[in-house]
């Protein structure tokens, strides 16, 4: 037909994600080229296959075409249809690659999502589902989504490289979204954390604990550091151990910061108490640079705010929000927007 | 008597004086006001029944609940868009009358011949747009969908007519909007009853389609021509004081009803194919939602395209300014009409056009053309540039003197660059018409004097146009609208200037030669700038002042080439960067303000400004279009010498020939405009640079890289740079990484954030200490109730003191006062607050909460983008409903121009994010009960779903108590059913209209269905019935082989277990595929089938929906027959059409059915049985009646003669007899009758006669009691006498 939108073009596998998922919001097709072209293993990885994949579950009508190398894809969205579903993602990426997409297409869906996603739960490159789960959920509310179907369930904890965890994520639909403000940062007045340890010795994660609050209590004296052992048979197919710390403010915004340990057989061992201290220095460097530089700070979270600038029915709210955080938001996340 | 006749005064019971009247005489008598009633008679007010006031209450509430609407937030700009007022009614109503009527009332012009939309300002805050709408369905759809009021004019006295209920139905599918009603040629009633009850009528009948209590308003003549005065201006308050409830189509997307179209095609495109797609300007003011750059939107009529510019340009028809008057004076009263030649002066972009009342007129374009052989045979051969230059630029002459080659050659020698550029102008399309006077003025040797022409200069110009163009005009013989007449070049002006017009042809070359050009220019302004570096700073003072008074960014152009000559590789980003980023809108400005610096390098800069543009098909694609720019300045760069021996233009002829000066003033311009626009860029944040952050410069040095390093001209050692691939190809992640730590274990870096934390230092105003402190002030003394602590505030004397001494340090330092005045306030509206708090709070419900959340967000959506001006608003929202915006749109079917009929709305509909896509829309549809006929799946129909109009082939279903969607053949009669098409996505809860025709007339009803948008999806799930029958061929006891249900075995396993059934109602299961007859199978049943029974399984079919999506396209019709398009046609109308007869199955024809008679055998009762009956029921055998023997039978009677004639004489006496009694018979009956009438009116009298007399009776009696009731009312006041 004559309406038929034409793609936008792209090239090189960077921002991938905020690419399909922009499109996907907006009805735009995408035609991104040149993934890895010059790369000794040219195209898609892995992980991005089982990402379109999902987004192919997800969706309703969507054409998904790519060429014999990997290296061209074009991507024209259908609608995001929702309902239960069940993915197994890549073990190269842990799940919160795929869940911060799903966080900023959840909201949209036709029918509420209920999504069990199956994987890597705690990496090293990735938002750990601990941190999104106390980041990201609290945006949610704000925006007016919330509700017991709201939540994000870590059901086994997985390591890489084994993998072998187990997330559930279900989202509610609503008609309307508040408009928020999200101006002022506020103080911050609590902080919260999460050690895990997986396949290891209990006693690893108060160690964590111990030694990030050695360094936190010289802030604010409210701090809570949760210890979660798993074992048996919710705790995945690899040892590891880490620490994700949340700081909340009084305005109800999150700083995260999180370290996980070296996977097993990769890296040099590490100790628990290292990881706590500076686990809780990024902390006060994600502080820092939240107030002091006013440069970006969890860009999962801008993400999601950026996809709901884009939805239609909502237009007039999100535009003084996106001139807000414009000034925040780091280049690479918006450059996609901008079409 | 005549005292009594008089009426009497009567009292006032109820308003102000009574009110107040009686309170006097309730305080003269000491009892308060009415608040103290209830409590001096409390029995009065105290509650009767429980029951009865908990329904009144109910009831009460009821009511205000209804009246409640869902809170939305307000998002209508402050200076809305002009209402849309729709003229409707079937012709011959009055409709053009009562337009020009309004105009006339409310602006005091009269407009002879009214197309398309006309604004006018009605009110000191409000504008209207009144369009007319025909009975063309088409445009009653597209108008429906734009309309704010809807005058609806009827005919009273014919009635209502179709075209009003189309109207009517159409609205209230598409958001209903407010709609009056106008009764008109009322003064064709001769009776004033009749009229009455006419009007009564309609009005009752008008009210049952719109709502009880709709405005209906009557015209009830006509004065010569014109209908009366006082009617048409009280019409017209009811329309400026109307208020509208906002529709939820039309505030959630932007619109624009065009008053105004340009075509922006290069004629030379044209004239090479004059079918060519057309690239359009169109303007109209924009409601609804805010528009963004580079949407999509929708043209009824003619299809979707994507905006590929949009600019706003100021308000033709403003409203007022101040507002202190009470009404407008004649100043202010506008009216713009720019498609009926009406408004005076139109704006675009870069130019004013002044309108001379010159009309219309499209088919001009080919008066132009060019009638010379000579020039015909040159136009016709376009083989080599050269050539095609010749004939492109002798086209632009008509008539006059056709011109051979060596005179331009000749004439492109004498040519001043500067002026060039002039005609570069006029002869690109409809860009600047201003130039025309002043090209004799300034020379090549005054560019002293061509500076200082500044802005007055433009005034001059266009009055100048404007009698060129009143010249043109009567030349021609041919009336011009303005804007075509400045499209096409004028003969007079090829004449004066046909020297000047030489370079006019470079605007319609392709794009290979103009960036040849180009190039030519960069490197001619090296050349200059080499030679003459520092005497340009004479001519700078003059430039710079003028180009910052503009503000619209001059000097951003000329930076643009020549930044490319100065330091090319570095400042290439930042141009493209400009040109992107500010839109077309700032160059295209900067054209309008640089007509006194009209230089030759600004041409060039204006091509550029085009290559750029061409290269950059979407802004949006910056990054591409990036790269494209930079090899192509790469390539100017390296390779400058070959292409100065490319140039064939001569150029350095006119090098040579041009005086220093000229390239003097040249020179300093570029530096001026460079420095200009570094300042620009400083000064304005680049959004560009904000959003696309540091990759898109990678990208660019990546490819700057990679084209520098070319090797003979062929190969290329692609080298990207470490960094770059890391970039394109980095890990997609989002965590944040950080370079360099801080350390934090240093006191003064811990410090540093010590104040993020709640434990650290607050602000002023958010220290608890501070805030506790100040409500302590405020409040002054309290105790703290656990505690005991008795909290003073201070003793009255030290506030007296402090207040001295306030005053005393006012009296020092003015700025403290401010301070305290400012500390005083905020008290005091924090006292308010609480205040408000305490006292509002209790009876603040939930959807008051609601509602002051939604104000609240208007606010603080309105303030966001208050202070800033309009041309950063619009980037950041997008182009705001009020503007009056221009929109250009590419690729448009030349048929829109060559059959544009301005009678006919554009309108320009926003279109959603996801409703540019095509899927399955499922819908609720209802066949409208007055269409005739019903509605069969398959069939190609019209639907109306938001902005569009489209052919396409819904399948009808309905869904079974199951959700399975059933696929129905014909819509239900009068039942909802289901219908799904594929075509393009709505919104859910969208209004659906059906028809079936667009074209011909019809005194049917015309829409055929309504109904609304459920859902959307990509995939369907409408199902049709379909049932295998297969034989027994073998049968055992519950056992059975059936045959002929599937074609092999393979198709049977897949039917393993599914439920069959015969026809007399056994159950059964297929089990297993057999191998003798292929498809055959085993299945069991409940019982032993017979031979004789037909087995069936019923199974469900999904159905395909043909993805068959057609737009009306109606607008592309040839004029006057805009309402005759017709898509795809029905099977039914084909066979029609090509007399094909439908061959029935012979089976399914209906036959005479023959009954045959039916014969029973005798009842048979066995003898046993017999025996035991009883007498009653036994058998009776009677023997049959014999013959009657011959003896008993009676002998016949032989008459004698005389006999006979006895009997003849008895006969004819008899019949003599009975004759005479019918007679006598009908006489008395009629003797009867007379007597009964006499009768009857004796009766009557009687009656009369006493009815009167009971009549005189009871008067007597009445006056009697009259007379008494008087004397009683008069006695006491006799009394009081």
């Amino acid at each position: 037909m004559a309406t038929q939108t034409h793609s936008l073009s792209y090239a090189g596998c960077n921002f991938l994600r905020q690419r399909l998922v922009l499109s996907t919001l907006s009805g735009r097709p995408v035609k991104i080229r040149k993934i890895r072209a010059r790369d000794d293993n040219p195209g898609l990885r892995d992980f991005e296959a089982s990402f379109i994949r999902l987004l192919d579950k997800i969706t309703n009508g969507s054409r998904i075409e790519i060429n014999q190398t990997g290296t061209t894809l074009y991507y024209q969205p259908g609608l995001l249809y929702g309902g239960s579903v069940e993915h197994d993602c890549s073990v190269l990426r842990s799940i919160g690659y795929y869940l911060e997409s799903l966080l900023c297409l959840a909201p949209f869906m036709k029918n509420p999502l209920r999504i069990v996603l199956r994987g890597v739960t705690n990496d090293q490159v990735d938002p750990s589902v601990d941190v999104l789960r106390a980041t990201a959920l609290p945006l949610l509310k704000q925006f007016g989504i919330d509700g017991e179907s709201l939540e994000l369930k870590i059901v086994r904890r997985g390591m890489p490289p084994g993998g072998g965890g187990e997330v559930f994520f279900s989202c509610p639909v609503r008609k309307f979204l508040r408009p928020i403000q999200l101006t002022d940062p506020g103080k911050i007045k609590r902080i919260r954390g999460m050690a895990y340890s997986v396949r290891v010795s209990p006693q690893m994660a108060n160690r964590i604990v111990d030694s990030a609050r050695s360094i936190l209590n010289k802030f604010i004296p409210d701090i809570y550091i949760y210890t979660d052992h798993v074992k048996g048979i919710n705790s995945g197919k690899s040892p590891g151990f880490g620490l994700s710390l949340v700081a909340e403010t009084t305005n109800s915004t999150f700083l995260s910061a999180e370290l996980a340990s070296n996977p097993q057989g990769q890296g040099a061992a590490v100790l628990p108490e290292d990881l706590g201290r500076n686990c809780a220095k990024l902390l006060l460097e994600e502080i820092y640079r939240a107030w002091l530089e006013e440069s970006p700070q969890s860009v999962s979270r801008t993400l999601v705010v950026l996809s709901f600038a884009l939805d239609p029915c909502w237009e007039g709210e999100a535009v003084s929000l996106t001139r807000r955080i414009q000034g925040r938001l780091p280049g690479t996340v918006i450059s996609p927007l901008c079409v | 008597m005549e005292a009594k006749d008089q009426k009497k005064h009567r009292k006032k019971n109820s308003g102000p004086k009574p009110d107040k009247k009686k309170k006097r005489h309730l305080q003269d008598l000491q009892l308060g006001d009415e608040e103290d009633t209830q409590k001096r008679n409390p029995k009065a007010f105290a509650v009767q029944s429980a029951v009865r006031m908990a329904r009144s209450f109910h009831r009460t509430q009821d009511l205000k609940t209804k009246k409640h609407h869902v809170p939305v937030v307000d998002r209508t700009p402050l200076e809305p868009p002009p209402i849309v007022v729709v003229v409707m009614g079937p012709p011959k109503v009055g409709k053009s009358t009562l337009i020009r009527c309004l105009i006339r009332n409310f602006t005091r012009q009269k407009l002879t011949e009214i197309r398309g939309p006309v604004t006018i300002v009605s009110g000191k805050k409000r504008r209207l747009t009144i369009i007319e709408c025909g009975c063309d369905i088409n445009m009653m759809i597209d108008l429906a969908k734009v309309a704010d009021l809807v005058l609806m004019l009827i005919d009273a006295s014919f009635g209502f007519e179709m075209e009003t209920f189309e109207f009517l139905n159409i609205c209230q599918v598409h958001g209903f909007p407010k709609i009056m009603g106008v009764l008109t040629h009322l003064d064709s009633f001769k009776y004033n009853k009749q009229l009455k009850k006419t009007k009564k009528r309609l009005k009752h009948r008008f009210w049952t389609e719109v709502y009880p209590g709709a405005k209906l308003f009557y015209l009830s003549g006509m004065v010569h021509g014109e209908y009366q005065n006082q009617e048409i201006h009280n019409l017209g308050r009811f329309i400026t004081v109307m208020k509208f409830r906002p529709l939820t189509w039309q505030t959630s997307h932007p619109y624009i009803l065009a008053d105004r179209m340009e075509d922006l095609t290069k004629p030379e495109d044209i004239r090479m194919n004059i079918k060519c797609d057309r690239k359009l300007s169109l303007y109209g003011y924009l409601r609804g939602a805010h528009l963004k750059n580079k949407s999509h939107i929708h043209m009824p009529g003619v299809g979707d395209f994507a905006v590929s510019d949009i600019s706003f340009l100021p308000d033709p028809c403003a409203l007022p300014e101040q507002q202190k008057k009470r009404c407008l004076n004649e100043k202010e009263k506008l009216v713009y009409a720019p498609l009926s030649g009406v408004g005076g002066v139109l704006y675009d972009k870069d130019a004013v056009y002044v309108d001379l009342g010159g009309s219309h007129g499209f088919q001009g374009s080919d008066e132009t053309r060019p009638t010379h052989e000579l020039v015909q045979s040159l136009i016709s051969t376009h083989s080599t540039i050269d050539a095609k230059i010749a004939s492109s630029r002798v086209t632009l002459f008509s008539d006059s003197k056709p011109l051979g080659s060596e005179d331009i050659d000749n004439q492109w020698l004498r040519i001043p660059k500067e002026e060039k550029q002039m005609d570069l102008k006029t002869g690109r399309v409809r860009r600047k018409a201003i130039f025309g006077g002043d090209e004799d003025v300034s020379g090549v040797g005054d560019i002293e004097d061509d500076e200082e022409i500044s802005e007055g200069d433009r005034l001059k110009n266009s009055s100048s146009d404007e009698t060129e163009e009143e010249e043109d005009a009567e030349m021609t013989g041919k009336v011009y609208m303005v804007d075509k007449v400045v499209k096409w070049p004028r003969l007079e002006e090829m004449e004066e200037n046909i020297e000047r017009d030489v370079l006019a042809f470079a605007d319609s070359d392709d794009d290979f030669e103009r960036s040849s050009e180009d190039e030519g220019e960069v490197e001619e302004a090296d050349e200059s700038s080499e030679e003459e570096g520092s005497s340009a700073e004479g001519e700078k003072a003059i430039l710079e002042p003028k180009s910052i008074e503009k503000g619209s960014k001059p000097g951003l152009l000329q930076s643009n080439g020549l930044i490319d000559s100065m330091n090319l590789e570095k400042t290439m980003k930042k141009v493209t960067l400009a040109v992107s980023d500010s839109g077309h809108y700032r160059t295209e400005e900067a054209f309008a303000s640089e007509e006194s610096s009209s230089l030759s390098t600004e041409k060039k800069d204006t091509e550029n400004e085009e290559v750029i543009r061409k290269k950059f098909p979407k802004l949006s694609q910056v990054v591409s279009g990036q790269k494209l720019w930079s090899e192509n300045s790469t390539d100017e760069t390296s390779d400058i010498d070959l292409l100065k021996e490319e140039e064939d233009y001569k150029e350095e002829n006119i090098y040579s020939i041009e005086t220093s000066g000229a390239l003097k003033w040249k020179e300093d311009l570029s530096r001026k405009a460079a420095e200009a626009f570094l300042r620009q860029q400083q000064a304005t944040p680049n959004l560009q640079k904000l959003i696309y952050g540091t990759v898109t410069e990678d990208d660019e040095e990546e490819e700057e890289g990679d084209t520098r390093e070319e090797l003979g001209g062929l190969f290329r050692v692609t080298q990207p740079t470490r960094e770059c691939k890391h970039k394109a190809e980095a890990l997609d992640c989002s965590k944040f990484q950080l370079e360099v730590p801080h350390d934090w274990d240093l006191e003064e870096v811990m410090n540093s954030i010590r104040d993020c934390f709640v434990t650290g230092k607050w602000e002023e105003d958010k220290d608890a200490a501070k805030i506790l402190a100040e409500d302590e002030e405020l409040y002054g003394d309290f105790e703290d109730l656990e505690t005991g602590d008795v909290h003073k505030g201070k003793s009255g004397l030290d506030t007296q003191i402090d207040d001295v001494e306030k005053e005393l340090k006012e009296e020092i330092e003015p700025s403290a006062e401010e301070s305290v005045k400012k500390k005083h306030l905020d008290k005091k509206r924090k006292l308010k607050e609480l205040f408000d708090a305490e006292y509002d709070e209790g009876e603040n419900t939930y959807f008051d909460d609601l509602k002051g959340e939604m104000q609240k967000q208007t606010q603080l959506n309105r303030a966001e983008f208050e202070d800033q001006d309009d041309e950063a608003r619009v980037q950041y929202e997008g182009f705001r409903p009020g503007m009056y915006v221009r929109i250009e749109i590419e690729n448009v079917p030349c048929e829109f121009v060559l059959n544009f009929d301005p009678h006919y709305p554009i309108i320009l509909g926003g279109l959603g994010n996801s409703e540019g896509s095509l899927g399955y829309v499922q819908m609720r549809l209802k066949k409208h009960r007055w269409y005739k006929k019903i509605l069969k799946s398959r069939d190609p129909i019209i639907f109306s779903v938001g902005w569009r109009r489209f052919q396409t082939i819904p399948l009808y279903y309905i869904e079974d108590h199951n959700g399975r969607q059933r696929l129905l053949k014909y819509t239900p009669q009068h039942m909802h059913c289901g219908a799904t098409f594929w075509g393009p996505i709505t919104p859910q809860g969208t209004g659906v209209l059906a028809i079936q025709f667009v074209s011909g007339i019809t005194p049917d009803f015309r829409i055929a269905a309504t109904g609304i948008v459920l859902d959307l999806d990509k995939s369907i799930k409408i199902v049709k019935k379909l049932k295998l029958t297969g034989f027994p061929y073998k049968i055992f006891k519950n056992t059975s082989f059936i045959k002929g249900m599937f074609n092999s075995a393979l198709e049977v396993a897949k039917f393993e277990g599914a439920v069959v059934r015969t026809v007399s109602g056994i159950r059964g299961q297929i089990k297993k595929a057999l191998r003798a007859p292929e498809g055959a199978f085993r299945a069991s049943f409940e019982d032993k089938l017979l031979m004789s029974d037909i087995v069936f399984m019923r199974t469900w079919y999904p159905v395909s929906i043909p993805a068959f999506y057609n737009p009306v396209t109606s607008l592309l019709k040839p004029v006057g027959e805009k309402d005759t398009w017709s898509g795809m046609r029905t099977t039914g109308q084909l066979r029609l059409t090509h007399h094909i007869r439908l061959k029935p199955n012979k089976d399914s024809l209906y036959k005479l059915i023959v009954r045959q008679k039916k014969h029973f055998n005798s009842l048979y009762i066995p003898k046993a049985l017999q025996k035991a009956l009883p007498f009653k029921s036994k058998p009776k055998t009677q023997a049959k009646a014999g013959k009657t023997p011959r003896d008993r039978l009676r002998p016949a009677v032989v008459r004698e003669p005389h006999e006979r004639k006895i009997l003849a004489l008895l006969d004819a006496l008899s019949t003599v007899h009975g004759h005479k009694l019918k007679k006598a018979k009908e006489q008395q009956h009629l003797h009867n009758k007379e007597h009964f009438i006499l009768k009857q009116k004796e009766q009557e009298e009687k009656l009369k006669r006493q009815k009167d007399l009971r009549k005189k009776l009871f008067r007597i009696q009445g006056q009697k009691e009259r007379r008494n009731q008087k004397s009683s009312l008069k006695g006491p006041e006799e009394q009081m006498k």
